[in-house]
């Protein structure tokens, strides 16, 4: 079978990078498939649940870098309890005790350890990145073992992560001899940097081309970072409250003229609105653009920072922009391949909420950025019309995240459901792989959905839907779905029930205050051994009456994923698995 | 902005603040006035809508949403001064309904008028302005304290 020497077709398999990619090479042959997990360096795992440690270092012995998920999507909106697990541990201790020569961790939604950073650290005496999102579980004690043990640390990246800050001298521990750091974002600490020793570590870290900021780190501070690093590509810049006094923004305009690799601006925690001038120079070379955390800039002054960024590619921004600001958006940023808009006033119904946007914003936006493929988009009102404009004007979105604030708010013109404008969306948009979906909605748009989608492979449904046959028409119709979450609509055991095996074709299932029946997920489990059906029921009541429990009782959270390894052994209490 | 319109005319015969008697006073302005501030809020959802925590943190501390911005109120040749919230208003035309209220004069915003008073107010650069010219957002940001000047009398 094979006409070249084994060396020959691992060479070739080395050009091949895309795991799923990877995944069908290893699947041609058993010499392929051998060939193939001694040559794979990155993996990625989609569900830590799905696969234990052993088994991966027993797969592929050369692993250099290793991609973690863990709890669910819906784990972003504290749907999820704390312990419910995604623990890394077992994985570092595993891959400790192997030879396994790691350089790259990634971990997304994980219960992360001082323990464990500092077994990493101490195991793996090449490692050069570490990126952790939405993690919790650690604090700047573990960040000071990262720095103090990994010669070789090339990127220390926290997005997002809830860490519990010591307010130590995690950033004195790395030593003088470090000198390789390409990324460094420290965004998400919320305490007191010591920013003498940040700007000795910037000071001698010349390939340093990311750096992201926390709140605690002054205008002034910012100024003399941004003057001994002015080949800074990506800039996170921190909390500003005060205007700065003259002398202040002119050395901060001074820096900021030097550094001309900048194309990526985010952070302004808490930003007073005149710092923002002092970045208009560089907005004509900026790329991307994060302004969804100055929660204190109005609408007026993004605007003018907006105009001067013709290059735009990605754009997440409040929707303190209005809609006049997103016309603006589409006629200035021709290149915005990507736009997020989040809601800036939770509080739901302010009579002055001028400022929110509307359909008016989004059709507007695809009307002008014709490179557009991927929008979240959070807006008070949406009408069919509009949607149905958008499809024509962007066939080209790959995922496409509506979310109409109030949960079954129709169409505001026609009082009628979303369903229309949706399904013009998913027919239009051939190549369309995540969506979701909002506002009020019948079965409908799950028929065009199931019928259309033929490359969806995440859907997201709230507060949707009518009878079991909405759920049905997307499990019988999307080929290629790989997670689907829903909350809060009224689908039962039938469309549960109705293809079991359907969901060994898909990474997992999640629904929340549906129909769905303990006697229902029972059935479930009983006829799928290579499932992990559970169930999370935190309330009280629910717990004290095990013993007489009810098969009619509704389940609060079913989440079910495919597994290799059976059922897991680190679920607390409140989580049964069936 | 013609804030004027809302308001009928009626005739002031002294120097300083004058009641205006209900029977000459044909607007028709609400007693009870509603703030925004002071209307129930609704029990903020932690899972709804679905945004991270971090994004939560930060629109729950924002100055908008909770604090206040707390003027200094002069009414020209009285001595002593009011504080009023602006962020309690929804704009300008709420905030000259409460200032009749409080100082028991119809008080205009926009152009000079020599029968009435006239609402003015101190920038962030020092410099007395009218109101009602700019965007109330604006307005917000750049206010110091308001003024109401006394109608001429010619």
């Amino acid at each position: 079978m094979n006409y070249f020497p084994e060396e020959v077709i691992e060479h070739v398999f080395n050009f091949i990078a895309s795991h799923r990619d990877r995944n069908s090479i290893s699947l041609v042959c058993k010499s392929w498939h051998k060939i193939e997990r001694f040559c794979r360096k990155k993996v990625f795992i989609g569900n830590c649940y799905a696969i234990n440690p052993e088994r991966l270092i027993r797969r592929f012995p050369c692993l250099k870098s290793l991609t973690l998920k863990g709890k669910p999507h819906f784990a972003d909106f504290n749907l999820v309890p704390y312990e419910w697990g995604g623990f890394v541990h077992p994985w570092i201790e595993a891959l400790s005790s192997s030879h396994v020569g790691l350089e790259e961790l990634r971990l997304k939604r994980m219960v992360v350890t001082d323990e464990s950073l500092d077994l990493l650290s101490r195991s793996f005496p090449n490692f050069k990145s570490l990126v952790l999102v939405s993690c919790e579980g650690f604090t700047t004690d573990g960040l000071a073992s990262i720095a103090s043990n990994c010669r070789h640390l090339r990127e220390l990246d926290l997005q997002e992560n809830e860490i519990d800050d010591h307010r130590g001298q995690w950033l004195n521990c790395f030593p003088d001899s470090c000198t390789t750091l390409t990324s460094l974002n420290f965004a998400c600490l919320k305490g007191e940097t010591n920013v003498a020793a940040l700007e000795r570590l910037v000071a001698r870290s010349p390939n340093l081309k990311t750096l992201k900021l926390n709140r605690a780190v002054p205008l002034d501070a910012l100024a003399r970072l941004m003057s001994c690093a002015p080949q800074l590509v990506d800039l996170g810049v921190g909390s500003y409250e005060n205007e700065p006094d003259p002398e202040s923004f002119r050395k901060l305009m001074a820096a900021i003229q030097k550094c001309s690799s900048l194309r990526s601006l985010s952070g302004f925690l808490e930003a007073a609105p005149l710092c923002l001038p002092a970045f208009y120079p560089v907005c004509q070379n900026l790329i991307s653009l994060n302004l969804s955390y100055a929660a204190e800039i109005r609408g007026n002054h993004l605007i003018k920072l907006i105009q001067l960024c013709k290059r735009l590619q990605r754009l997440w921004i409040l929707d303190s922009i209005g809609d006049k600001g997103l016309v603006v958006v589409a006629a200035t940023c021709k290149e915005l391949q990507e736009l997020r808009v989040f809601p800036s006033d939770l509080h739901g119904e302010e009579d002055n909420n001028n400022a929110a946007v509307t359909e008016v914003g989004l059709v507007a936006i695809s009307a002008g950025c014709p490179k557009l493929h991927s929008i979240l988009y959070f807006c008070k009102q949406m009408t069919n019309a509009a949607l149905i404009t958008v499809a024509k004007n962007c066939p080209n979105f790959i995922r496409f995240r509506l979310c109409i604030l109030e949960p079954h708010k129709p169409d505001h013109i026609t009082s009628q459901s979303l369903d229309e404008g949706f399904g013009a969306i998913v027919q239009a948009c051939k190549g369309l792989r995540r969506l979701s979906v909002s506002g009020l909605l019948n079965d409908q748009v799950f028929l065009y959905i199931g019928m259309y989608a033929e490359e969806l492979e995440m859907l997201s449904i709230a507060f949707a839907g009518e009878t079991d046959k909405g759920m049905l028409y997307v499990l019988n119709g999307c080929k290629k779905l790989r997670k689907l979450e829903i909350r809060d609509s009224p689908f039962g055991n039938a469309a549960l029930l109705a293809d079991v095996h359907k969901y060994e074709t898909m990474r997992s299932l999640w629904m929340s205050s549906c129909e769905v029946t303990l006697g229902g997920c029972k059935r479930l489990a009983q006829n799928s051994p290579r499932l992990n059906v559970e169930i999370i029921n935190e309330s009280e009541s629910n717990r004290m009456e095990r013993n007489e429990e009810d098969e009619r009782d509704k389940v609060d959270k079913l989440y079910l994923y495919r597994t290799v390894v059976g059922t897991r052994k680190d679920a607390p209490p409140y989580v049964r698995i069936l | 902005m013609e804030f004027s319109n809302s308001c009928s005319s009626f005739s002031s015969s002294s120097v300083d603040s004058t009641k205006p008697s209900p029977s000459e006073s044909s607007v028709n302005l609400s007693l009870s006035l509603t703030f925004p501030s002071t209307s129930p809020q609704r029990e903020a959802r932690q899972d709804w809508p679905p945004i991270k925590s971090r994004l939560r943190d930060t629109l729950k501390g924002r100055r908008g949403d909770d604090t206040s911005l707390f003027v200094k109120v002069y009414m020209e040749g009285v001595p002593i001064g009011r504080k009023l919230d602006l962020c309690a208003f929804s704009g300008y035309e709420s905030l000259l309904e409460n200032l009749y209220h409080m100082f028991d004069t119809l008080i205009i915003c926009g152009k000079r008028d020599r029968k009435h008073h006239v609402l003015t107010y101190e920038d962030k650069d020092g410099d007395w302005m009218m109101v009602g010219d700019i965007p109330w957002d604006m307005f917000l940001e750049t206010v110091r304290r308001l003024k109401i000047t006394r109608p001429e009398r010619y």
